[in-house]
């Protein structure tokens, strides 16, 4: 092999406090180097030509350029490697820059460290292959779990972009949590009056296939070609028939089923459509709570039905989508709120969660939108808010911000204020975290305008005493101890990733924190991207956030697709593992541990052998590391190409010696 | 300093190498006896290499990965820290010092910390001194038998 | 009837089912006992079980393709190997019939040659063998010589928690209920020893390696046989030059690739032509796994093993503050 050595001086960067030409000089010496030379800019225009010129001329096979890391210039030498015409993966870098004359002033150690370095890139490269990448086409269509706002910006801008959407949502509707919501902070808009008609638009958008009740159950595939299987979950009223006229809800005799729109503050028909913008409106039967279901007499909502839809022997049904990306935007859920103990969570009717409480306060909620509290549908005088619970509490394990609590109990006190004009609120907060154009305008207004009591300090304890709950608290501020005698106390729980998201994270195959958030690709410059490629993020899935970041995330995921899909073809990163048949004994241990399910099982000659899905692959090595026969070996970084450098590093050493 | 020892790096590619490297970017100065291996994810790291590294005769052994939660490959650092943890316990039966191999965690932002790791790591070296290389001992020990002879012809 | 006997009227009736059996049989002189390979009905009486049946004969499991129903007969220590080779899937549970035995305690043959040197007496001149009493009975050199088995005994039977087979399709005899506690007090003691002493001892057992790969070719978890990484070129991990540096490597690879899968059968020390202690490196990594991740080695086929599995935050692991 005959390898050329390209020593940079970058300028005083290396040369500088390392001797670059007695670099190059020791370079010569080494083994399969042809040719080995100091160059003052190896990435400028003269210097790639000078690195082109060499291969060229002295027909070199491979080239070494000791410079700068490879993580800023080794995409640009690989193409100069290239434009000489040889394969780009036969060339190496020495980083003798960031990790030599940069951080150390003797000269002469300096200079051994970089012959060092460059030995080792030698003996790497005289080790290297060519490796070529494949192209594969892409299924121009995309996939959005999760039917919140998040996911209906994103479902209509590729909808608008001339995609084909398939947007999944678990609930019998789409509109996820903003659909419960009565106003919007800062504005004070009536969240469904702009909500509703983006609902719409998904209903009547010629590109979007909307799946409601239906869950992800299996994703196979990689980048560009998804299998997903998508579960429908049985209803018990045929969708194609129904017309979501609600004469069965009007006459269901089992009234008091659970209300989870709602909050379970009410209750509701074991068939019901949620609330009367559902998009699809659609009935479904409750099994757990329908007389049917529960003792087989009944059968009214069947006789009722003016287009015959019930079909209680209705079953889950499995289809499969086939997507080239996928977002996931299952948004959020409150953290377990029972946990609080102290504040009676979940033991007292007249502590209730902010979320509650905006299901009272909005017009098409159980209470017709006036105020009552729980326990004796009085109207409350005066109302507690208790701010932080579930978040920056590391005693329940919550020490994030949920970061849109502040803003929303604002909104509820200045709503409280509407309703009830003669009532008094009060807000328990630790600071009031309002960033945010007309954001901090807005608590202020809430102080100022609409007179909400604030004070700066954590609530100890709540309990009943004579009909009212008693609050007790510090003001900080005042050094004092509190105590408000409130008819109705409202917690503002914070949010925890939306049930089921670590498992619907193992089957994408994204990464997610203990709190159930997805992780995002790089916390600032990929922020909608995950580590999968073709899977992407928008909303409170990847961390909580409020109604404009979610959308904007929906649009900015929705962009990521697009700009996928402008291509018709993808290359395949040729840096995957590549498995040595006679070598593996088909114990799938690597298959185990790939992150990616990128290694599946295959039959040859009877027996069982491990296969690599190269465009799952993505070149991180574990299988290699794994195997115990070697047979899996990740290219580029193979066991014999790290071995080359070890023992350069250990030869040399005892050369020294 | 005294005479430079062999200390070896192996660095994923993601996290702990874009360290080092925003290290030298901050002209953050260290001192020069490591050599870093880069490697695409801490899972990639073989135990088999680090004790090739120091049966092979290198002082010491730093093996760093991005910080648990933020592996590139979602998982590399998880199996790599159970592997290497069982690596580091079973080096001393063999006569190792466990001190001469570390594995930690630096992410691509921390510059300071990673300069922080390899002076600590190069002064821990340092103080347990040159390795007494398996090999070299036996080369070594015929030699002290030839200086006991000696006297004797 | 005897335990013996009654094993191989097992072996006779599930025969027909099964491809071949492997067992014990008689080896070239009284002390030895060698693997027997039965096919046919007549093989089953040449089979033997007692004391000086010591190979751990699920060695053998993997030879033979995927396509044979093969019958092995195991002690207990032997049947944890079947166990993890049904979990790495390099066996299948229907391809394998295991006949299980409540097992005392196996002889070691290197103590019965340095018990009977102590008199003078050479064991390749033993004549006859058999047991009574919890004693080795020897003929040797016209003499009746009696040794204690629990002088005789190999170390890991002292110290077993496995005396009964923990997998089985058939079992003879009864059950044994007392089990010893492992405590790793043989490593412990090891490392009471300096760390110079420690990389001394080793450098004057490696000195004697040979690089024969009996160790290897007796562990019945090396299933890599022609392609073991000790000494392939692609990868190249070791060359072939006879140093102490690949010497001790070689055993370095070996003990690596069984952290959290070996279980301590012993097989590979007793294996080894040049007694180098090879099964302390082995439990040294067992008593940190054990420590680590609370996990046995092949006590169930259906546990992920603690190296290819994960916590997020683990529990044990300190990461010391680096």
């Amino acid at each position: 092999m005959k390898i050329g050595v390209f020593v940079c001086h970058c300028g005083s960067n290396i040369a500088g406090t390392v001797d670059v030409v007695q670099v190059a000089e020791a370079a010569k010496s080494m083994p399969e180097v042809a040719f080995a030379k100091d160059t003052m800019y190896a990435c400028s225009e003269p210097g790639q030509q000078g690195i082109i010129d060499a291969i060229k001329e002295m027909g070199l096979d491979g080239a070494v350029v000791a410079s700068c890391t490879p993580r800023m210039h080794g995409s640009t030498f690989m193409r100069t490697v290239a434009r000489a015409g040889l394969n780009p993966y036969m060339f190496e870098m020495a980083n003798i820059r960031e990790h030599v004359s940069w951080i150390g002033k003797d000269k002469v150690a300096n200079t051994r460290k970089a012959i060092d370095l460059v030995r080792m890139a030698v003996a790497k490269l005289a080790q290297n292959k060519p490796l070529y990448s494949q192209s594969f086409s892409i299924n121009k269509r995309v996939m959005i779990i999760g039917g919140g706002v998040a996911g209906i910006q994103a479902a209509l801008d590729c909808a608008d972009g001339g995609l084909q959407v398939v947007l999944v949502e678990k609930t019998t509707t789409i509109g996820g949590k903003m659909a419960k919501l009565d106003k919007t902070f800062p504005t004070v808009d009536c969240s469904s009056c702009i909500l509703g008609p983006r609902m719409v638009d998904v209903a009547q958008h010629p590109n979007i296939t909307l799946h409601a009740s239906a869950e992800v159950d299996e994703v196979f595939g990689y980048v560009g070609n998804y299998q997903v299987e998508v579960r429908k979950k049985a209803t018990y009223v045929n969708w194609k028939t129904c017309t979501g006229c609600g004469a069965c809800m009007e006459k269901c005799p089992s009234k008091k089923s659970k209300d989870p729109f709602n909050e379970l503050i009410g209750t509701t028909t074991a068939i019901n459509i949620p609330f009367p913008q559902a998009i699809p409106k659609r009935a479904s039967i409750d099994r757990d709570s329908c007389i049917k279901f529960k003792t087989g007499k009944c059968g009214i909502c069947a006789k009722v039905c003016p287009t015959k839809a019930i079909d209680y022997d209705q079953q889950d049904e499995m289809i499969t989508e086939e997507v080239g990306a996928i977002i996931a935007a299952t948004g959020f859920d409150l953290m377990d709120w029972h946990v609080y103990g102290q504040y009676g969570a979940g033991r007292y009717p007249d502590v209730i969660t902010s979320l509650q409480y905006e299901r009272m306060l909005s017009a098409s909620g159980p209470t017709g939108g006036h105020i009552k509290r729980p326990s004796d549908k009085k109207e409350p005088k005066t109302i507690v808010f208790i701010q932080c619970v579930g978040s920056r509490d590391k005693s329940v394990g919550r020490p994030y911000c949920t970061g849109f609590c502040c803003m929303y109990t604002a909104k509820q006190a200045i709503l409280t204020k509407d309703h009830i004009p003669d009532s008094e609120s009060y807000v328990f907060y630790m600071d009031i975290r309002a960033p945010g154009k007309m954001y901090d305008e807005f608590t202020r207004r809430a102080m100022e305008e609409y007179g909400a009591k604030y004070i700066r300090g954590r609530v100890s304890m709540v309990y009943p005493q004579d009909g009212k709950m008693i609050v007790r608290g510090v003001d900080t501020l005042a050094g004092a101890q509190v105590e408000v005698e409130a008819d109705l106390v409202v917690l503002a729980v914070g949010a925890e990733g939306a049930a089921g998201s670590a498992q619907l994270a193992e089957k994408l195959r994204i990464s997610y924190d203990s709190y159930g958030f997805f992780m995002e690709g790089h916390p600032k410059l990929k922020p909608v991207e995950t580590n999968t490629a073709g899977v992407y993020l928008a909303g409170c899935a990847q961390g909580p956030k409020d109604i404009p970041s979610s959308v904007a995330q929906g649009s900015a995921a929705a962009a990521k697709v697009l700009s996928l899909f402008s291509k018709d073809q993808l290359q395949s990163d040729p840096q995957v593992s590549k498995v040595d048949l006679k070598r593996c004994v088909g114990c799938m241990k690597c298959a185990i541990t790939c992150p990616f399910g990128a290694i599946k099982e295959t039959e040859v000659r009877g027996e069982i052998k491990a296969q690599v899905i190269e465009t799952i692959c993505q070149g991180c090595g574990i299988c290699t590391s794994t195997c115990r026969q070697g047979a899996i070996q990740l290219q580029n970084f193979t066991d014999n190409q790290i071995l080359a450098e070890v023992n350069a590093l250990l030869s040399s050493e005892t050369e020294e010696a | 300093m005294d005479k430079e020892l062999r200390i070896v790096g192996f660095l994923c590619n993601w996290c702990s190498y874009g360290g080092a490297d925003t290290a030298g970017v901050g002209r953050f100065v260290q001192p020069t006896d490591l050599r870093i291996i880069r490697m695409p994810c801490s899972g990639r790291i073989d135990p088999l290499f680090v004790l090739k590294t120091l049966i092979g005769g290198a002082d010491g052994v730093l093996v760093s990965g991005c910080h648990p939660r933020d592996c590139h490959y979602a998982e590399g650092n998880y199996y790599a820290r159970r592997r290497l943890e069982v690596l580091k316990r079973f080096l001393p039966i063999i006569g190792i010092d466990p001190g001469r191999f570390e594995y930690t965690w630096v992410s691509a932002s921390e510059g300071q910390r990673w300069q922080h790791v390899v002076t600590s790591f190069t002064n821990q070296i340092h103080a347990l001194g040159p390795v007494q290389r398996i090999g070299r001992q036996s080369l070594a020990k015929a030699c002290s038998l030839g200086t006991v002879l000696e006297p004797l012809a | 009837m005897s335990l013996q006997d009654e094993l191989k009227a097992q072996i006779v009736k599930r025969l027909p089912e099964l491809d071949v059996v492997i067992g014990w049989g008689q080896g070239y002189d009284s002390l030895h006992r060698t693997p027997l390979f039965i096919t046919s009905e007549a093989d089953v009486d040449k089979l033997v079980f007692d004391p000086l049946c010591v190979h751990n004969l699920s060695t053998y499991l993997t030879r033979y393709g995927s396509a044979k129903r093969i019958g092995v007969v195991v002690k207990g220590c032997d049947s944890r190997s079947v166990v993890e080779l049904l979990q790495e899937k390099l066996i299948h549970r229907d391809k394998v019939m295991v006949f299980g035995l409540p097992c005392e305690g196996v002889a070691d043959l290197g103590k019965v040659k340095r018990a009977l040197a102590a008199k003078d007496l050479d064991m390749g001149r033993v004549r006859a063998a058999s047991f009574a009493d919890g004693d080795l009975v020897v003929t040797v050199s016209g003499q009746e010589i009696r040794l204690p088995m629990a002088e005789v005994q190999a170390d890991k039977c002292g110290r077993c928690r496995y005396h009964n087979a923990v997998i089985h399709d058939e079992f003879a005899g009864q059950p044994i209920t007392e089990a010893a506690p492992d405590t790793y007090a043989d490593v412990a003691a090891f490392e009471e020893q300096t760390l110079e002493e420690r990389m001394e001892f080793w450098r004057e057992q490696m000195e004697r390696c040979v690089r024969c790969y009996a160790c290897r070719n007796a562990c019945p978890l090396c299933v890599c046989r022609d392609y073991c990484i000790g000494q392939s070129r692609e990868p190249n991990w070791v060359s072939q030059r006879d140093g102490l540096e690949e010497k001790f490597f070689f055993q370095m690879i070996h003990a690596t690739h069984l952290a959290g899968r070996c279980t301590e059968c012993g097989e590979c020390e007793r294996a080894c032509p040049v007694d180098i202690p090879l099964l302390l490196l082995k439990r040294k990594l067992g008593k940190e796994i054990l420590e680590l991740f609370d996990y046995r080695a092949g006590t169930d086929p259906d546990a992920k093993p603690p190296l290819l599995n994960f916590k997020v935050q683990e529990d044990t692991i300190n990461e010391r503050g680096w």
